[in-house]
This record gives structure tokens, C-alpha cells and sequence, in this order.
């Protein structure tokens, strides 16, 4: 079949650009690196200093379909010349990087590191974030030696930060795509993503949830603590199919069903001081000494993991965020995401509770995390503790 | 994947309804080549849904196949059994085809078992709102030279996938979300934003 018409290159009907991340990475940002001709010319370059998020789905249409991402390649500037950052500043607003970078693997080695930018109208300090995610590819080009290593997480990480000091600048293919929100849509149907998934008795709510299906850094734990999602799931007693226990289910089951940290009783949300100390996180809460007890406690339960499992404190946390999901938004509920200071004015309330949940789990999956990239006990409590100590301590407290 | 197309990586036939009633149904019917002729033409009722695989055009977890429409709708192990209303698929604000949704079962009417296998037939619309079936085709005056020969204008197309595998979203769709640790820095940002009045 032919792919030009009229001598322009065209997408035949039917067809969707869906690359993978190996695709784009080692077959159109290499060409492009290399200057080489790219068959069907699909991926514009773009300024992105020059080009709004709701401006990307236009100048990027491929083909007649619908389309729910975007890609282009950018040539990164840097923001100063003697800098490695780079400028991803429009008239509008801002991209802001965010997490870690992560490696892309193929079948045999590293191949390049994927950037997670979050598009913030305003300018820096007071940017109001949106739904508009991007996800920029750079290629690997780091020496072969460390590639053929033996890719551990801990090699990836530390390899990560090395490149990134390096490799600020060049070509970079992007993704660009709105969030989702699946609190909003879980319970909204089938729509175009559900495909006949709801008769299945939640069978395919778990398995094609993407919030840890999708998650290599998930799996990490679950393979770490030597279960599968399917025996969690299993374990945990059948629950209403929420959007509130969607969002919980992959932490409760990993924390809650094995008792692997336990947090102190959730009596009532107007429990204000506990109440608080356990949303942020252990080690999260700022100077009031809940730190080191947290901590101690926490050790306490590594030494005896097999301690009460503790679950009934986040079915309780559980029961809590789902009023809190459903919209009940109350006086009390500003409690329980941090202070309520940061709820400001630009704040929806739907954020204000999501970031609750989403903190409230953060800390604990970082704290996971690092178990899941370090080798073992030692390395986790040692992450705990320099995260508590230094990093969120001086970053939290007012 | 997606037959004997020589795109580049990265494209699928993940095609939406109106295109597969306006590209690919339209043009069978009208007897004009499809572009790209990738869509085989299969006896309808000869496969089992599991039979599909080599012979109609597998994209992702989905087979594509023309067939000429039939009122029974019975394979060697089984049947194909109507669900739901049809839909109206509809391009630039008219009405151009209909979409039936169908369940495979195994064995005998009211004997049989239900299965994942579900199928969407898409028939086309004439210009007065019948399906071409009906035999007012042979009035219809279409922009392409309409076939006169009712023969040809009982054409569907047919998807069929197995429901269990979450089958509209064919492709990698994970790629697409935000995984839970990227919500959760996304979050830890805002608290960042807070406490810290930026470097």
C-alpha cells in the first residue's frame, strides 16, 4: 500500500500513532538525533517555549482519528548558558519536572530515561498546576560499560543521576496527554476505555487498574514482600468497588494487609492532632517529637512483622477518604490534608482530597520505594530516617 | 501487526466507527478498493470467534473482518447472539451506519454458554435511514457510484475481541497514565510549592 498521496505523506485511515516507549526512543529520536529520514514524517518539532499545551493537539493532529496524545520533538535549550537546566517556559505558564526520571529499558540494555513534566499556568513560585502531563524521552548515550552492567535498580538510579547532568541539552521526544481523573470516572460507566470490563465482577477493575498494574516500582514491592496482586487481593475482604478504594486498595494491601507498618489509631477526623500526624505520614510530620516515636515504632514493627496487621486503622482511613472522595468537604476535612494551609484559593476541592490521599500514601510508598530499590532492612530504615531527618523536616515545618 | 501495511513503528489499525463505516464499509460496498486493503472478506457464519486468528486482520486483541450480513448468525460451535440496541454511528452530524453488538455462545439456543467473545457488526445507513439490508439500496444515489446490485451492498464489517481483556484499549495504555508513584511526587510537589518560597 502506498503512504503518500499527492507526494504528501498521510496517515492511512484506521490507523492510530501509538508508539511505545522503545519505538520512540530507539527508532524516531534516534533518527532525528542522526539527521536520518523518518519514513513517515508523523512527528513535528516543535518550540515548546513557544507553544501552549491546548495549542500541542492541534499542530501535532496525526491522521483523521481521535487522539488523546500528542508527540513532538524539542530541542531543549538551556535556561543558562553555564547552567544544565533547561527552559521549558511558554507565555502562559510552565513545565515542571517532576518525581524521578526512569529508565527505559528494551529486551537488552538501557536505552534512555523518560522525564515526567507537569504544565503549570503562572509563572514559578505560584504556578497553578494542570492536568497537562508530559513525558520526555532522551536517549541513553552513556558508556557501554555501564549498560551492560547488570541493571539493577540501584544501578539505574545512580546511573539516572549522572546522566542528568550530562544530557541537558539535544534533541528530546515528547508525549504530551491530559491526566485522567479516576476518581471521577470510576464510577461513570463504560465509556471508551471500559469495553464490556464491568460484568466481570471487578476482575478487570484490578487487573487493568492502571494505578499499579502499570507501576514497575509497585511490582517491585509486591515482588519485594514476595506476593502477587492476586493473592493480596484475595487476602483483603470484598469491599464496595469506590473510587476511594480504588485509589487505596494497592497501599492498603501492600501496608495494611501485611502489617508491615502500622500507623496509630484513627479514632474520629476531628481527632485533629492524630488525625494529622497520620495523613502527612510518620515521617512527614514536622518537629513535635511524632517523629522519632513514629519511627521507633515503626521499628519496633519491623523486628515483629507479624504483629496485628493493624488493618482496621486504614479501613477506618479508607471509610474517611471516600467521604472525603464522595465531596462531603467539611471543616474537619481541611485537617486532613496537612494544615489547609496550601488549599488556597486555586485549590479545587477535588484536589484538596486527592492530595490528601496521595500525601498521606507518599511517604509510605517512598519508604517502600527505597526498600524496594535497596537490598534490605538496613537499607530502608536508613532511607526512612535521613528522608525524616533532613529532606521533609526542613522542607515541612512553617 | 496491522497487515500488509509498510507504515513505520508505531502505528496500529485502531480504527474508530465512523471510520470503519466511511473508509473501509462505504467503499466495500460501493465496490470501490479499500486504501489500505487490509480488511479480509470472510464467510460469516464458517469461524468460530477463536478461529479468527490468521485469517481476519488481528490488531492488538481485536480481529477485523467484511462478511456479508446474514439473519442467522450460526457458526459450527455456537451462535452469535444480539445484545443490546443498536447504536447510530454517526459522521459529521448524519447518521451513516449502525452498530449491533453481539455475544458469542457455545452450543445449542437455550442450551448454550455464554462468552467473552463479543462482536460489533456495523451495517451501513442509507440515505433514508434504513440499513442497506432493507433493499432500498437500489435507490440509493450516492455521491460514489452506488452498486445497483443488492448483492453487494448487504456488506458489514465486523470487530470481534474477547471482553475480558479490557480489549478497546488494544495498546499500551499504561504508557498514558500517571503511575501511582508519579501521582504521588506530583502531589509531594505541591507541598514543596508551600514551604518552600522557591530558590
Amino acid at each position: 500500500m502506498s503512504i503518500s498521496v499527492n507526494g504528501q505523506s498521510c496517515v492511512p485511515p484506521g490507523f492510530r500513532f501509538h508508539p511505545t516507549e522503545e519505538e520512540l526512543l530507539n527508532y524516531y529520536l534516534r533518527k532525528k538525533v542522526a539527521s536520518e529520514e523518518i519514513d513517515l514524517d508523523v512527528i513535528r518539532d516543535i518550540d515548546l517555549n513557544k507553544l501552549e499545551p491546548w495549542d500541542i493537539q492541534e499542530k501535532c493532529k496525526i491522521g483523521s482519528g481521535p487522539q488523546n496524545d500528542w508527540y513532538f520533538f524539542s530541542h531543549k535549550d538551556k535556561k543558562y548558558p553555564t547552567g544544565t537546566r533547561t527552559n521549558r517556559a511558554t507565555a502562559a505558564g510552565f513545565w515542571k519536572a517532576t518525581g524521578r526520571d526512569k529508565a527505559i529499558y528494551n529486551a537488552v540494555k538501557r536505552i534512555g530515561m523518560r522525564k515526567t513534566l507537569v504544565f503549570y499556568k503562572g509563572r514559578a513560585p505560584h504556578g497553578q498546576k494542570s492536568d497537562w502531563i508530559m513525558h520526555e524521552y532522551r536517549l541513553d548515550d552513556l558508556p557501554t560499560i555501564v549498560t551492560d552492567a547488570a541493571p539493577t535498580a540501584t544501578m539505574a538510579v545512580s546511573a539516572a543521576t549522572s546522566s542528568d547532568s550530562g544530557q541537558e541539552d539535544g534533541w528530546v521526544v515528547c508525549r504530551v496527554f491530559k491526566k485522567k481523573h479516576h476518581h471521577k470516572d470510576a464510577g461513570a460507566g463504560s465509556g471508551k476505555r471500559g469495553g464490556g470490563g464491568r460484568d466481570d465482577g471487578g476482575k478487570t477493575a484490578r487487573s487493568s487498574s492502571p494505578l499499579y498494574s502499570s507501576d514497575d516500582a509497585l511490582d517491585q514491592i509486591l515482588h519485594y514482600m514476595g506476593r502477587s496482586c492476586k493473592q493480596e487481593h484475595e487476602l483483603s475482604s470484598p469491599r464496595p468497588r469506590t473510587a476511594a478504594s480504588r485509589y487505596l486498595r494497592p497501599l492498603e494491601t501492600v501496608l495494611g494487609g501485611h502489617g508491615f507498618m502500622k500507623l496509630p489509631p484513627l479514632e474520629s477526623p476531628s481527632a485533629a492532632a492524630t488525625a494529622r500526624s497520620s495523613t502527612t505520614t510518620p515521617l512527614a510530620a514536622s518537629g513535635d517529637g511524632n517523629v522519632e516515636r513514629e519511627l521507633a515504632h515503626a521499628e519496633d514493627m519491623l523486628h515483629e512483622p507479624h504483629r496485628d496487621s493493624g488493618i482496621t486503622d486504614w479501613a477506618m482511613m479508607d471509610r474517611l477518604v471516600a467521604s472525603h472522595l464522595n465531596g462531603q468537604h467539611d471543616a474537619s476535612t481541611d485537617q486532613l490534608c496537612f494544615d489547609g494551609t496550601h488549599a488556597g484559593s486555586n485549590d479545587v476541592v477535588d484536589d484538596t482530597a486527592v492530595n490528601g490521599v496521595a500525601f498521606y500514601s507518599a511517604a509510605a510508598t517512598r519508604l517502600l520505594g527505597g526498600a524496594a530499590a535497596g537490598s534490605g532492612d538496613d537499607d530502608l530504615w536508613s532511607f526512612a530516617r535521613s528522608a525524616a531527618s533532613s529532606e521533609r523536616l526542613s522542607r515541612v515545618s512553617p | 501487526m496491522g497487515g500488509s501495511t509498510n507504515l513505520p513503528p508505531g502505528f496500529h489499525f485502531f480504527p474508530s466507527d465512523e471510520e470503519l463505516v466511511i473508509h473501509f464499509l462505504r467503499r466495500k460496498a460501493a465496490l470501490l478498493p479499500c486504501r489500505p486493503d487490509i480488511v479480509p472478506t470472510l464467510p460469516q457464519n464458517r469461524y468460530d470467534p477463536w478461529e479468527l486468528n490468521g485469517k481476519a486482520l488481528q490488531a492488538g486483541n481485536q480481529w477485523y473482518f467484511f462478511s456479508q450480513a446474514t439473519q442467522s448468525r450460526t457458526s459450527r460451535n455456537g451462535y452469535w447472539n444480539p445484545i443490546g440496541a443498536d447504536e447510530a454511528v454517526t459522521s459529521g452530524g448524519s447518521h451513516v451506519g449502525l452498530k449491533k453488538t453481539l455475544v458469542f455462545s457455545i452450543g445449542e439456543p437455550f442450551q448454550a454458554t455464554k462468552t467473552n467473545w463479543v462482536m460489533h457488526e456495523y451495517h451501513l445507513l442509507d440515505e433514508n435511514g434504513g440499513t442497506s439490508t432493507s433493499g432500498s439500496s437500489r435507490k440509493r444515489s450516492h455521491k460514489k457510484k452506488g452498486h445497483p446490485d443488492k448483492e453487494c451492498s448487504n456488506w458489514v464489517v465486523c470487530r470481534v475481541f474477547e471482553s475480558n481483556y479490557d480489549s478497546q484499549v488494544s495498546f499500551h495504555q499504561e504508557d498514558m497514565e500517571l503511575s501511582c508513584l508519579d501521582e504521588v511526587f506530583l502531589s509531594l510537589d505541591d507541598y514543596d510549592e508551600v514551604s518552600l518560597p522557591k530558590n
